[in-house]
């Protein structure tokens, strides 16, 4: 399993530099100008602001003299400045990852915790009224469009019933937890301040949630195929036959082979929450990597979209090399070459 | 080495013991809260949609940059809501006869927010600077061949032309004054090469440098501006001990939030949400009007605009728009019409023709120009939404009571990065977009939407130049008083003539808040002036 990790890590960098040359052309490719959005309407017809602004943004250069001096720059940790906030992509990553990747982590917890749950639970009753219940429930989680949920969400229990936290990442007037990783519940509690921990965590329940319903449907229903399918082996015909009950079949040995393709489907869910949670993100005012990634293209911004595709690609290398890894570790089946 | 490994029942009971502490350590959490360290009611909260591109003083240019610029800096004059022109960091000021030489008497008592004095060199050199970097607000130093510091107390500008419009223009919030020490210790230069050279923009998202009421605390792209009291301000004592300028970037959302109590203030309120905010006692509401106009634009000289080339076919799209009903359409009808390129309330606005809605006048001027059986234009767009306006509403309204004057609109909404690209090459022939002023001089709009050389719109329409339009811009730059007033109302009528920029809207402003802030108001130079609010006793 070492070798084939090596092996996985070391292609790795190959791999996102075909990211970054594909990101780097196909966002250049566009008939349109940034030059509109940098310098503005009341500018446009200004040729020495138009002028500054093409030298400044480097922009007067060929594309393969910007390409090859983004890739120079890349292989110095430094991926531009972004033309839309003028900061630093790195910096601009570096602020929202952390608040995606927090409501990304917990969306996907609640996924795995509820979804599995339902799962066993509606495989344990199939046929029956719970079955079809959490079937359902898991179909109409998966179906909901998650701007239509949040928006109603926010209407009943934010606007209307009042019991929800305002849209954002902690209340008005809350000062943040000094910056250490990035997420608040966790900085929060590195900071030992835990009315600042049940704060964010407030505001963390409500988005996480709706952000998690698709995958939460998804888990419960291959939870429940995967453990009907399982039922029918033979492990469980000999563990039944040696005197253990149904329950403690479907506990200790079905379960445990049923969860083995939700690892797959996790290892792939994280990049897609994070780099999918634009909606959510817009809705709760959670200023996070999706909207920088969408207002970013409107931009034009071409450092930042180049710069978020970077991220995208090592998110799903990452994950899917982990996948890999916890499914060799998992089922035993599993040889990695 | 060697270890127990716990049967599975013993594994499970640990979980669930772990569990249990968890939940129970963060329901204890929950109910023993005493609530996480907040800021006190002290600090002020505003929500709006932010459209902040720069937070360097002499490189933004945003509604949102007009009110942190001029809670952080301060201005030489400040325009008062009247027109007027109060002393700020000036104590006096004065211009030479032909208004080409302006002299600025600095008061003594102003400091920066570091506690150094603010000197006539500061002056110099954030004019110069925002000059010389060739940044988005430039061109407010448009013209202007010299700024000199003779002592530290007088600043004396030199101007290659008459300019009359100076003084009002420096109340601009963009024309703030920067610690220039501080500054260029942290990349700042004012020389010419400022725009290869300066490298300061950085430094300015996370600190700032100015003599304002507030200093910068903290900037978090996409979600709040914080500012805190500056603690050395040399003026009257700030309002609020903090100002949050919060990213809400949806009307409703705002409502919402307001209601809650989790902004103090919303910038951006629908007029929909109009009757919902006047019902709800918490809150506090008026509808003012505004300077802010949406107008659709004539371009005869571009591909597919030939039939513009006749003012009549021009005049008769300005008679085939249903005005009432856009302004319905788009404002629920807060809003009103407006002659010309110059908002309702300006110097030289006073007595434009307002345009009506004639759909038989329209038609009979298109017959007359050769156009019976009507015409067919294209009309490209960007898709915004401004001032309480969507674009592609205002545009279908448009379009359809064009119809009923004879003129099909083909509409095309764009990205505005796609129409910013083509607006000023191939260009489009009618086209719809909007204004805001900077500052209070009728000048800006001459200078950009009149037919005079330089003007934006003159070149967008392809338009010749109009000598007599050049020449009373001159004229009116080397006047002032009742005199100028009569020169601008002169160009005004001649730009209506021209038909080529065609307000739609002047759209009204809601000014929505909590029930116990009072002084909200609507600024032309500072968008929303800090220094007029604050809370109930």
């Amino acid at each position: 399993m070492l070798r084939f990790t090596l092996r996985r890590l070391a292609l790795m960098p190959l791999l996102l530099w075909g990211i970054v040359t594909i990101a780097f052309f196909l966002s250049r490719s566009v008939s349109d100008n940034p030059l509109a959005t940098i310098v503005g309407e009341r500018n446009l017809g200004n040729p020495e602001v138009v002028a500054a602004a093409t030298a400044r943004w480097g922009l007067d250069k060929s594309l393969p003299e910007q390409y090859w001096l983004y890739l120079t720059n890349l292989l110095h940790g430094d991926l531009g400045t972004s033309f839309r906030t003028k900061s630093a992509v790195l910096s601009d990553l570096g602020t929202r990852l952390p608040a995606t990747a927090e409501l990304a982590l917990f969306a996907l917890v609640i996924a795995l915790v509820i979804g599995t749950l339902l799962g066993v639970v509606a495989a344990r009753r199939k046929g029956g009224v719970v079955d079809g219940a959490v079937r359902v429930a898991a179909l109409v989680g998966s179906s909901l469009p998650v701007f239509w949920v949040g928006l109603v969400f926010l209407f009943v229990f934010y606007a209307t019933l009042g019991i929800a936290p305002s849209p954002g990442r902690l209340s008005a007037r809350v000062i943040p937890p000094p910056d250490v990783t990035g997420l608040y519940t966790v900085d929060a509690l590195l900071a030992g301040d835990w009315p600042l921990f049940v704060d964010a965590f407030e505001h963390l329940l409500m988005p996480a949630f709706i952000m998690s319903l698709a995958l939460l449907g998804t888990v419960a229903r291959l939870v429940r195929s995967q453990m009907l399918e399982e039922q029918g082996a033979d492990y469980v015909r000999t563990a039944r036959a040696k005197g253990m009950s149904r329950g403690q079949v479907l506990d200790r040995h079905v379960l445990k082979n049923a969860i083995t393709p939700v690892v797959t489907l996790v290892g792939v869910s994280v990049g897609l929450l994070i780099m999918g949670a634009v909606l959510i993100e817009t809705i709760f005012s959670w200023n996070g990597i999706g909207t920088y990634a969408v207002e970013s293209s409107r931009a034009l911004d071409f450092p930042a979209i180049t710069g978020v595709c970077l991220v995208g690609g090592v998110l799903f290398l990452v994950g899917n090399l982990l996948t890999d890894v916890a499914y060799a570790t998992i089922d035993p089946r599993v040889r990695l070459s | 080495m060697s270890s127990v490994r716990p049967s599975a029942p013993q594994r499970r009971r640990t979980a669930a013991r772990a569990g249990v502490v968890v939940l129970a350590a963060t329901a204890l959490a929950a109910c023993s809260s005493t609530g996480p360290a907040t800021t006190d009611r002290t600090g002020i909260i505003i929500g709006r949609a932010m459209d902040v591109n720069s937070l360097d003083i002499s490189r933004s240019l945003c509604d949102t940059c007009q009110i942190y610029n001029s809670a952080v800096y301060e201005t030489l004059v400040r325009a008062t809501p009247d027109g007027e022109l109060d002393p700020l960091l000036a104590e006096s000021w004065e211009a030479n006869e032909d208004s080409t030489q302006f002299t600025f008497t600095l008061d003594p008592d102003a400091v920066f927010a570091d506690g150094s004095p603010v000197e006539a060199k500061d002056v110099a050199w954030s004019w110069l600077r925002l000059q010389n970097l060739q940044g988005l607000p430039s061109y407010f130093m448009q013209g202007i061949t010299g700024v000199e510091a003779p002592d530290e107390r007088t600043v004396v500008v030199t101007s290659a032309a008459p300019n009359s419009a100076f003084l009002n223009i420096t109340s601009a919030s963009y024309m703030g004054i920067v610690n220039s020490d501080v500054a260029a210790e942290n990349g700042a230069t004012a020389d010419a090469d400022a725009a290869t050279s300066d490298s300061a923009e950085q430094w300015f998202l996370a600190n700032s440098a100015g003599s304002g009421q507030y200093v910068l605390d903290s900037y978090a792209e996409g979600s709040e501006i914080v500012l805190s009291a500056n603690d050395q301000y040399w003026g009257e004592e700030p309002n609020f001990s903090s100002v949050t300028i919060k990213e809400v970037t949806d009307a409703s959302a705002q409502l919402q939030q307001l209601q809650q109590g989790d902004i103090d203030l919303a910038m951006q309120i629908s007029f929909d949400a109009l009757d919902q905010i006047e019902s709800d006692e918490s809150l506090t509401t008026d509808v003012v009007p505004s300077y802010n106009f949406l107008y659709l634009a004539l371009s005869p000289g571009v591909a597919g605009g030939e039939a513009l080339q006749d003012v009549r076919v021009r005049n008769a799209i300005r008679m085939g728009i249903d005005y009432d009903t856009v302004i319905d359409a788009t404002l629920a009808g807060n809003g009103e019409r407006q002659s010309t390129g110059i908002p309702n309330g300006f110097e030289g606005a006073e007595d434009l023709p307002i345009p009506d809605f004639d759909p038989e006048g329209a038609k009979a001027l298109l017959a007359e120009a050769g156009y019976p059986d009507g015409l067919t234009l294209d009309a490209t767009y960007p898709t915004f939404s401004a001032y309480g306006v969507n674009s592609n509403t205002e545009m279908q309204s448009i379009q359809q009571s064009l119809a009923e004057a004879g003129v099909t609109l083909n509409l095309s909404p764009v990205d505005f990065s796609t129409w910013g690209d083509a607006i000023g090459t191939t260009g489009y022939p009618v086209t719809a977009i909007y204004f805001a002023p900077d500052h209070p001089d009728t000048i800006q709009y001459f200078q950009y939407f009149s037919l005079i050389d330089g003007s934006v719109w003159a070149g967008r329409a392809r338009m010749p130049v109009n000598p007599e339009e050049n020449t009373l811009v001159a004229q009116a730059l080397a006047q002032s008083g009742d005199e100028r007033t009569a020169t601008y109302a002169q160009l005004g009528q001649l730009m209506y003539d021209d038909a080529i920029i065609l307000p739609v809207v002047n759209p009204k402003y809601i000014l929505a808040s909590s029930a116990d802030l009072e002084g909200n108001n609507y600024d032309i130079t500072r968008n929303l002036d800090l220094t007029r609010l604050t809370f109930a006793d």
